[in-house]
């Protein structure tokens, strides 16, 4: 467990941006240096690459990358390191671990499951609540 | 048992490349996963205990390899040694993610200080060289 990062205290907040930089870039750094871990407790080695790991966890984190204040972004590294955390401690199964991150990226399994069928109207739905 | 034959036909095709650095965690893999597949009782620390090569002197070449496919750029563009990752068409966030893909290409651990400071491809290679040497 040396790689994760346990917040048994909350850690003062971010003085500025740059220093939340430094903590995602950390954050981002022990993500990808327990990924070799991960890859062992759910064997999904034969599923993805750890370099496609890399790049879904990038992913994840440009996703916020809008965002401007510091508190915010110490509040999403606290939310990711505790599903960093939940992953590594092996609270998680396969399925959660292959549903949330590895399918539906197109870059690692080809839109192949969903069928060019419905309408504009349930495409919107299916992809979120409000449009 | 069909992830046991995987990994067990990944490992013969391991031993046919001596050069693979992965040949290490390939074999640790195997150990783990003839127990019955139960969940290991302890964490394997990030895998430094690797057999691995001689320093290969296309260094720069490889580092080249993953900066291009970490930032999908086509094949004819030329990325020499001092092409700086900016100048790329990288953010600071894929500076970071190259760096982790040459700590597990080449096993090395990149220190904190030693991260900030690559911003061209001729640093991050020198500084691989420093650290596999220092192995």
């Amino acid at each position: 467990m040396a790689s994760t990062v346990k917040y048994l205290r909350v850690p003062p907040n971010s003085a500025s941006l740059e220093e939340a930089r430094r903590r995602v870039f950390d954050f981002f750094k022990t993500a990808c240096r327990s990924i070799p871990t991960i890859m062992e407790i759910y064997t999904i080695d034969d599923v993805v690459t750890p370099s496609q790991l890399r790049s879904i966890v990038a992913s994840e984190i440009r996703k916020n990358a809008h965002i401007s204040n510091p508190k915010v972004i110490d509040m999403l590294l606290f939310k990711g390191t505790e599903e960093l955390n939940n992953i590594v401690e092996h609270s998680k199964q396969r399925h959660h671990i292959l549903g949330q991150y590895v399918l539906g990226r197109p870059e690692i399994t080809p839109d192949s499951a969903t069928k060019d069928q419905g309408s504009e109207y349930l495409k919107n739905f299916f992809r979120s609540n409000y449009f | 048992m069909a992830s046991f034959t995987a990994s067990s036909v990944s490992i013969s095709s391991a031993f046919c490349s001596f050069n693979r650095t992965q040949q290490g965690s390939n074999l640790r893999k195997v150990s783990v996963s003839f127990s019955g597949k139960s969940f290991p009782s302890q964490r394997l620390p990030f895998p430094r205990f690797r057999i691995s090569c001689a320093a290969k002197p296309d260094t720069v070449n490889k580092v080249v390899e993953i900066v291009k496919k970490q930032l999908a750029l086509p094949d004819d563009r030329q990325v020499s040694g001092d092409s700086k990752f900016q100048v790329l068409g990288a953010d600071s966030l894929d500076t970071v993610e190259i760096v982790m893909g040459l700590e597990e290409e080449f096993g090395i651990c990149v220190e904190e200080e030693s991260a900030q400071s690559i911003t061209t491809v001729q640093e991050a290679a020198d500084l691989i060289e420093e650290l596999l040497e220092k192995k």
